[in-house]
């Protein structure tokens, strides 16, 4: 092993009173002891219905025990598919109560994707939140998928369907209630049956590189990253926290579920996907956590809201916010912030920030992170100067999203901050990054091959290149697989690139090419609600996104990103060409995952006419690309593409 | 700047229909309201008395017209005819010895009953129609009022007002007059604010914005018609009641004449049509502002010493309150109601300039 570096104080979970519980036993200790606190708010047609942590587990516990009626126990799955409801929450628990495999899916996710999952273990049940989901769900048995038993939340349009093993959550309860009732010790085994080795959830890898692989993690190792990331600063007691991620993300599961149950956390479900930003507000989360493209997001909409607003309003904003902006660059810098900061700092606060803040219901975090991929230094520094201490922390699946963070004070931008207590890690000598901590997954499921590459001698072969600073620091270059030579031999990770391309807000998405080649070339995905709106204020008429695409005038502002990227990479990594694409990379297409991360093979193979075309000299290229819709029919799109020189 | 909404969360439906779900609103409110009541101490009793007392009982019975006119959207010219039925027959009650607390029970009831009369009128007719039968009823009501001396003592009598008492108590001091007229304006604005919320309130609405269209949805525009004049018109008997005992102490024909009425309608029209707030500005505009004009400008012209005859002194002030009205209008044609909330607004998405998407 190679420089090997401890780093975390040497502590450990089973030190603590949490050694040896499972998610069962935490959230009957809430029951009982906190049983009046809020565990769950959910919207319902504008108001927010709560669940005290004793009704929550009484409910999870009649689940548990109808599951049980029905079937699910160890070794078999219940697939869970739909966006982030109680109900579909209180299922992943009752599921591992029952030491069943609780399998979240992307509510996106086409019926390949769902029926590569539902192959994976034996299926006992399917927990649907919908009509739309339910369909699923009869698809995939049209697909040869077994999956007895089909559990559905919200029961709206289902009043016709004649399935069988087809039954609503009420009456699931109600055999629970059965079960519970002419089995007297029920209640007990339920709770006390599932050891910390038990399946917590089975969640899936993204995906980059082929299918998903499936990743089953133990309530040990849920637990322990709760416990582990709580040590480490990320969160304390009972923060509000709002469930909007995906629920087939470990972040989800490891915040809204098991930080959630073993630290008291107030979940509060949104009403509906598209309704997040304004329950954002009410809720005023004390915790939240995005991706790096959600808070692009949210500052593009600051800054075309500021571009509309009247004079005064905006003189106000520019004022305070370029000198917050500044001071935040100089402490970057680790400098003094500026004599007069604090009172900047307050005058800012009352009349710019705080009214932001509060616009977004941003004003009560204390604990603000992004994770996930890297984040563009002007936003990051952007929500500094806002007051609001965004951090980064660094995670994967396989071992249960919390390896290392940021803390709030001592922020570098190249840096994911230290490895957290409990977490080990080491750099192997091929600069991969090895973890060690017992939030580390045991293995593929059925899958020793991958598993044997990814565990060795105990620790987790991360599949990230990074490196250790003297202060602790972790740095993350990006996978270790995606590092590869120009022809000269100059080693890069276009991941690297293709982030700092995409700190343009008009950029969106970017593929850079240059493996074995003598140069650079990229192909970028505008943004289209940034480029339309900048079209829109400068006077460009376009009638679609491919249209826009291909307006000389933006690429004018896309060649400006690029000059300014290559003006932070060395001589031999400049970009030189690029295409801008006539449609958004698409998980549906499968050129992007479900969690927006660039499938490279399939992105080449589709675009290899593009990518020829940069390279021998042509000005544009006839591309026909294949579209998906959400439906699963396909359609060719057809379009000429422009080349572009930087 | 002012305005901080995040968390605010409804867990029920009563939660959600709020008066005011925004703290700053709520705040607000509660310093006005402690204003209201510490008045007496910090303000000057001649100007409490002189401008502060009548204020309130004119935002009263503006607020009664509004709900008329504002929310039923029924042009109302013959409400001060209204507002002398209820000061008469108060004072009458009075002097027959009947205790003040029911003798404004019975000005309430008299005026609903009167006012009822004029609601007949609008079953019939709309809009301008409205306005002309209306301004008839006020002019049978004058006529009534300087022909009748049962009723008034004649044309240039004047009738006393028995000495004003509340539950035995006789209340003469400065203060005390002050706290009847500032506890009625304060009932007579929470009823307003709660009726906007009631199926009373909303089907007032539907019935002003198109009666028939209303009928299709099942509202009873004549029942609801009715139901607006004789609330208004109970508003306006009570207002019309404490005013005399109150503020003018006795009550001649003139105080109620037709020029009166179109005075209301102008305090209602300039502080907004539906805006409670507003009929709180409009008031102080219409009621206030030619005494303020005055004085402002006499001491404008003290000040730099200018010699006008006293026929200028009279004329300026009044064309600049009349040049006010028409400015006010034609920068917000909705009213003083709607520049405040123009003004709220603008603080309300600071620091944007819209409800973003």
């Amino acid at each position: 092993m190679g420089n090997n570096i401890t780093t975390s104080p040497v502590a450990s979970l089973d030190q603590t009173p949490l050694a040896g519980k499972t998610l069962s036993q935490l959230l009957m200790r809430n029951a009982t002891e906190h049983g009046a606190e809020i565990a769950m708010r959910e919207k319902d047609r504008g108001i927010w219905q709560e669940m005290t942590w004793a009704e929550y587990a009484e409910e999870v516990i009649k689940c548990a025990a109808g599951l049980d009626a029905l079937g699910v126990g160890e070794g078999r799955a219940m697939l869970v598919l739909g966006d982030n409801r109680i109900r579909l929450y209180g299922g992943l628990t009752a599921a591992a109560m029952v030491r069943g495999f609780a399998m979240p899916t992307y509510s996106g996710a086409t019926l390949a994707e769902l029926k590569h999952f539902a192959d994976e273990a034996p299926m006992a049940a399917a927990l649907a939140e919908d009509q739309e989901h339910v369909d699923k769900v009869m698809e995939l048995r049209a697909a040869g998928c077994d999956i007895p038993y089909v559990i559905y939340d919200e029961e709206r349009g289902l009043n016709d369907y004649q399935a069988p093993g087809l039954l609503s959550w009420t009456e699931l309860l109600q055999k629970g209630e059965e079960n519970l009732a002419q089995n007297p010790d029920l209640r007990n085994r339920l709770i006390h049956q599932s050891t910390p080795d038990d399946p917590a959830v089975f969640l899936h890898s993204s995906g980059t590189t082929g299918n998903p692989k499936g990743i089953v993690l133990s309530q040990r190792n849920v637990i322990s990253a709760a416990w582990s990331a709580r040590e480490g600063g990320s969160y304390g007691e009972k923060e509000e926290i709002l469930a909007y991620l995906p629920m087939a993300w470990v972040g989800d599961y490891a915040l809204t579920v098991a930080a959630a149950i073993t630290y008291r956390f107030t979940v509060n479900v949104p009403e509906r996907q598209e309704t997040v930003l304004r329950d954002l507000r009410e809720i005023a989360p004390t915790y939240y956590l995005a991706a790096p493209r959600s808070w692009d997001n949210i500052l593009t909409t600051i800054q075309v809201g500021i571009e509309n607003s009247t004079r005064l309003k905006q003189w106000l904003y520019h004022f305070f916010m370029n000198k917050a902006v500044a001071a935040e660059r100089r402490k970057l810098e680790r400098k003094n912030a500026g004599s007069f900061e604090w009172l900047w700092r307050r005058l800012g606060e009352w009349t710019v920030f705080g009214p932001i803040k509060d616009q977004f219901g941003l004003n009560r975090v204390v604990h603000a992170f992004t994770g996930g991929e890297a984040m563009g230094e002007d936003t990051f520094v952007f929500y500094r100067a806002l007051g609001i201490k965004l951090r980064q922390l660094y995670g994967q699946t396989e071992n249960s999203a919390f390896n290392a963070i940021q803390s709030a004070d001592e922020v570098q931008l190249h840096t994911v901050g230290r490895p957290l207590p409990g977490v080990t890690i080491n750099i192997a000598d091929d600069g991969e990054i090895l973890i060690k901590a017992s939030s580390v997954f045991a293995g593929y499921f059925n899958n020793p091959a991958a598993t044997a590459e990814a565990i060795k001698d105990g620790w987790l072969h991360s599949g990230d290149a990074g490196y250790l600073e003297e202060d602790g620091h972790l740095v993350v270059l990006g996978r270790v697989s995606e590092v590869v030579r120009t022809a000269a031999g100059e080693r890069f990770v276009p991941n690297y690139i293709e982030n700092r391309l995409k700190f343009s807000p008009y950029i969106r998405d970017a593929a850079v090419v240059g493996a074995n080649r003598d140069e650079l070339v990229a192909m970028v995905c505008i943004d289209f609600e940034a480029v339309g709106h900048w079209a829109e204020v400068n006077g460009v008429p376009y009638m679609s996104y491919a249209d826009l695409s291909q307006r000389k005038e933006v690429a004018a502002i896309l060649k400006e990103a690029f000059i300014r990227v290559n003006a932070a990479l060395p001589e031999t990594l400049k970009l030189y060409r690029f295409v801008s694409l006539h449609k958004e990379f698409d998980p549906d297409d499968g050129e992007i995952t479900r969690t927006r991360k660039l499938r490279r093979k399939v992105v080449e193979e589709r675009y290899a006419p593009v990518i020829t075309a940069l390279y021998d000299g042509s000005s544009e290229v006839h591309m026909t690309a294949i579209v998906t819709y959400e439906t699963g029919e396909t359609s060719s799109v057809e379009r000429t593409l422009l080349v572009w020189e930087v | 700047m002012f305005y901080r909404q995040a968390g605010i969360r409804h867990r029920s439906y009563v939660s959600d229909s709020k008066l005011f779900p925004i703290p700053t609103d709520r705040n607000l409110i509660w310093f006005l309201v402690l204003l209201g009541i510490i008045a007496p101490l910090v303000v000057d009793s001649l100007y409490l008395n002189s401008y502060v007392l009548p204020w309130l009982i004119w935002t009263a019975a503006a607020l009664g017209l509004n709900l008329v006119t504002g929310w039923a959207g029924q042009l109302h010219l013959g409400y001060a005819a209204i507002m002398a039925v209820g000061a008469y027959s108060a004072v009458h009650a009075a002097r027959f010895g009947v205790p003040w607390e029911f003798a404004l029970l019975i000005a309430g009831v008299s005026a609903a009953a009167i006012g009822t009369v004029f609601s007949f009128a609008a079953m019939r007719v709309k809009g301008l129609y409205l306005a002309l039968t209306t301004l008839a009823m006020q002019f049978v009501m004058d006529w009534v009022l300087s022909h009748v001396p049962a009723v008034t003592g004649g044309s240039h009598a004047s009738l006393q007002s028995p000495t004003f008492k509340l539950l035995g108590q006789p209340i003469t001091s400065d203060a005390g007059l002050y706290y009847v007229a500032f506890g009625w304006c304060v009932i007579v604005t929470i009823f307003i604010l709660n009726m906007r919320r009631t199926g009373l309130g909303r089907a007032l609405v539907a019935v002003r914005e198109k009666d028939y269209a209303a009928a299709i949805l099942g509202v009873n525009s004549f029942y609801y018609k009715i139901v607006a004049f004789a609330t208004s018109s109970f508003i306006a008997g009570i207002s019309g009641a404490l005013l005399v005992a109150t503020f003018f102490f006795l009550a001649t024909p003139e105080q109620f004449s037709v020029n009166v009425s179109i005075q209301v309608l102008a305090m209602v029209i300039v502080g907004g049509l539906a805006s409670i707030i507003g009929s709180y500005f409009g008031v102080a505009l219409i009621l206030l502002m030619p005494g303020i004009t005055n004085s402002l400008f006499s001491a404008f012209a003290d000040y730099l010493g200018l010699q006008l005859n006293p026929e200028t002194l009279a004329h300026i002030p009044t064309a600049v309150y009349g040049a006010l009205i028409i400015i006010f209008l034609m920068v917000e044609p909705l009213g003083l109601g709607k520049i405040y909330n123009n003004i709220r607004d603008y603080f309300l998405v600071w620091p944007f300039d819209q409800m973003k998407k």
